[in-house]
């Protein structure tokens, strides 16, 4: 546990005084000391992990010593320390891009991106509810700052998503009051103990359901998504779509599988499940139909999500400890393939000097790096083996295609996974269009391109630990 | 009916009052004082729910320092218009979100076919083994470092939910720092020349100052062991900044200043350095030790003040190029 601590604390720390430091530190520097915090937090994180491979069961603390109830409940098990991995480790990839990028970043990202991983770690270690509202409220203030980095063309975007944010937080904390009536306890342990299928319940969990799923952009409550993590600088748009919706799928994760009562579980579970298969196609054509390299990107999200939501749906619905280790495989390579995305669309539209896709003419020949990138986490959407996303999908579809009467379900999966491909090969074939060549403005920059890179070359090395990270996963399973 | 639900149901009906005034008033400076006065009575409910802590919390930030804010918004908004043809996005998403919810709802209870009544059976099989939470307050007071259990509460039981708050804070001035990006440094000696305020305004601003530092001291004092603590008393320093900064009394401040940003952070660092040195030196994250727990808490919540005051006064009065870097 306490290296999960060291690994909360540092980026906590670190952002403190890096907003301390203020305009004294020019961004350059700053930028190092975000990544040596970062990288610290990682290490930290590694050896979490690895105590838990080794005992391979949940440590729970009371902070203050106070006796279960009263205190905070921090929970470390191998999900939680898994997630706190895959933050740090998105945080360093993301913090060297930005450093070292052309493109760059100011300098006020570098407390955010500090903030946001804390909060992040704050989040994945909490197993209070009340104390997840709070680390929720740092998360969405978190990204809507970094969305307005952009400058003035991202101010209503990041006004609307700070307006919709705050109400999804209110929703949230008024089903937690309702909770905390009904049980007079917070504490998500000993609530799994208590809670029974009652109106108040219901309408409780509804309320938290409905406030946690605008957060995280599920359908049909996504609206908001592609304005504010298109419009967002190019590192913080890989880090929301990558990060931050994923820490409201955790509290609605916990939510469903822990707090509600089974039956409850089991009625709600194929309303997520169908509203996850008509994300994956509605946000997977909306992604077609996009003009704009970086709303394509966006509306992608919007449908990958929809992965995690049907996994979500059907574990709950069954009851099926194999669907948790699906979604949280899914969770990890939509990220890293995700930030490859963002990365690279941005890349893209810096050199060529167009948001349009069709201004990739003849990308495999002018930004040839960016151009793979784009192209290998593409092909880990849409979950070509033997990339992380094919490791996600597989182990979803195992269940579903052992039983006939499970085929509808996998058919939405493949569906989504048409959808995928079309929107990923529809930029794919227009880049290799080289006889109308859309010429670069500037000399594009390679290490930035390479280091969009990076995250997809992770997500494809995913497979080779995929054995490891299935029975981590497997063994953490409540 | 009894005599005794006659305030309550007095200021019930005051409040829906206050709040449908609020959304519906013709013009915006209605509105802003409707709710002004919507703050106060949800001040005066906290009090007679027997909550003086959040009766303080919210006169002082919901109302108080709220309204400030909306004054000051509403005078750099330009004229009122008559209507807003075009629905903005965040109202149609709210609206479907709306929908949603209702829809789920409406699913969700109509599956329920033993539909009992939600107040029937609360606590009857839930408190039976274990104590209820204010019990166990009760019963740990003693190691606690201090004696009121609000402050106990938020200080120690629950101690890294105030941490955390105190980061909320924080991000809200810098997200809002955000939005003023390089003010050019020239205009600052423009900005910084004060309108012509009243005499009246400026013996009153000069009366009520001390006053107010005096209350919030008290309050941050008394915070140990009865109503009070970090964010009232932050809340009142902040208010008697909000006044003599209005009034011109008291000069901007510039985020280039290592003691303004030492000042707005110095609550969250302290909390979190005590949080590593029991992590490292103690027991564990957190956990003080009981001879030292009373006197932590009241440094910590020291530093919390002078956080928590200068962060608001910032976030309700700070110029453009009190803020930009």
């Amino acid at each position: 546990m306490t290296y999960a601590l060291v690994s909360l604390s540092v980026p906590l720390f670190c952002a403190l005084l890096l907003t301390l430091a203020g305009p004294k530190l020019d961004s350059r520097h700053a930028g190092q000391i975000a990544i040596v915090c970062s990288a610290l937090s990682l290490v930290a994180a590694w050896f979490a992990l690895m105590q838990m491979a080794e005992l391979n069961q949940t440590i729970l603390l009371e902070l203050g010593g106070w006796e279960s109830g009263l205190a905070i409940r921090l929970r470390l098990n191998p999900l939680s320390s898994l997630l706190l991995l895959f933050t740090a480790f998105m945080h360093v990839l993301i913090g060297v891009y930005a450093a070292f990028s052309r493109q760059g970043v100011s300098r006020d990202f570098w407390p955010l991106s500090s903030f946001l991983h804390g909060s992040l770690a704050a989040l994945w270690l909490s197993a209070d509810l009340f104390n997840l509202y709070i680390t929720l409220e740092l998360l969405g203030l978190t990204a809507v700052a970094m969305v307005a980095l952009a400058g003035k063309k991202a101010y209503k975007p990041a006004a609307n998503y700070l307006i919709l944010s705050l109400v999804a937080s209110l929703f949230y904390l008024l089903g937690v009051a309702l909770i905390y009536g009904r049980y007079g306890s917070l504490d998500v342990v000993l609530l799994s103990l208590q809670t029974q299928s009652d109106l108040l319940t219901r309408i409780a969990l509804l309320i938290m359901t409905a406030g946690l799923m605008l957060k995280a952009a599920l359908w049909p409550l996504h609206l908001w998504l592609p304005a504010a993590h298109a419009n967002a600088p190019t590192a913080v748009s890989a880090l929301l779509s990558g990060l931050v919706v994923k820490g409201p799928l955790f509290i609605l994760f916990l939510l469903w599988s822990e707090v509600a009562p089974v039956d409850l579980a089991q009625q709600i579970g194929p309303v997520l499940a169908i509203a996850g298969m008509i994300a994956l196609v509605a946000g997977g054509l909306s992604a077609m139909r996009s003009p704009y390299i970086k709303t394509l990107v966006a509306y992608s999200t919007v449908a990958q999500l929809g992965y995690a939501m049907m996994a979500l749906g059907l574990l709950l619905t069954w009851q099926l400890p194999q669907m948790h280790v699906a979604l949280w495989l899914f969770v990890i390579a939509h990220g890293l393939a995700k930030a490859t995305l963002f990365l690279a669309a941005g890349e893209m539209q810096a050199t060529l000097g167009t948001k349009r896709i069709s201004g990739l003419r003849g990308a495999t020949q002018t930004v040839p790096v960016a151009m793979f990138a784009f192209a290998v986490a593409g092909g880990s959407l849409i979950g070509l083996p033997p990339s992380g996303g094919f490791l996600a999908k597989w182990v979803l579809l195992q269940p579903l295609l052992s039983e006939p009467q499970n085929w509808p379900w996998a058919f939405g999966v493949l569906l989504g996974t048409l959808v995928s491909a079309a929107y990923i090969f529809r930029v794919v074939a227009i880049s290799f269009d080289r006889a109308r060549i859309n010429p670069p403005d500037i000399r594009p920059d390679r290490v930035g391109h390479w280091l969009a890179l990076l995250p997809a070359l992770m997500v494809w090395g995913m497979a080779l630990t995929g054995d490891w990270l299935i029975q981590l996963l497997a063994g953490s399973s409540v | 009916m009894t005599f005794e639900l006659m305030p309550d149901i007095i200021l019930s009906t005051l409040l829906l009052l206050m709040a449908w005034g609020a959304l519906y008033a013709p013009t915006r400076h209605d509105a802003m004082a409707l709710f002004v006065a919507f703050g106060l009575v949800v001040a005066l409910i906290w009090a007679r729910l027997g909550a003086p802590d959040l009766a303080l919390a919210e006169a002082a930030i919901g109302a108080g320092l709220t309204g400030v804010l909306l004054l000051q918004a509403a005078r750099l908004l330009p004229a009122e218009s008559a209507s807003t043809e075009h629905r903005p996005l965040w109202f149609r998403s709210s609206l479907l979100f709306l929908l949603v919810t209702t829809a789920m709802f409406a699913s969700m209870i109509l599956n329920n076919n033993s539909l009992q009544l939600a107040g029937s059976g609360i606590s009857a099989n839930v408190t039976a083994d274990s104590a209820s939470l204010p019990e166990m307050v009760a019963a740990a007071m003693g190691d606690s470092g201090v004696g009121h259990p609000v402050t106990a509460v938020l200080l120690n039981f629950r101690a890294w939910d105030t941490l955390l708050e105190l980061l909320v804070l924080l991000l809200a001035l810098t997200g809002v720092r955000q939005l003023y990006p390089g003010v050019n440094r020239n205009q600052q000696a423009v900005a910084n020349t004060i309108e012509q305020t009243w005499p009246l305004l400026l013996a009153w601003a000069r009366f009520l100052a001390p006053l107010l530092v005096l209350t919030g001291g008290y309050l941050l004092w008394r915070g140990a062991d009865g109503a009070g603590g970090a964010f009232q008393a932050g809340a009142m320093l902040a208010a008697a900044a909000v006044i003599l900064r209005l009034t011109g009394l008291l000069p901007g401040l510039s985020w280039s200043s290592l003691l303004l940003r030492l000042a707005v952070n110095i609550g969250a660092l302290v909390f979190l350095s005590v949080a590593l040195a029991t992590l490292m030196f103690g027991d564990g994250w957190l956990v003080y030790p009981v001879q030292w727990a009373g006197a932590l808490i009241v440094a910590i919540e020291v530093f919390a003040t002078l956080s928590i005051a200068v962060t608001l006064s910032l976030l309700v009065v700070g110029e453009p190029e009190e803020l930009s870097a």
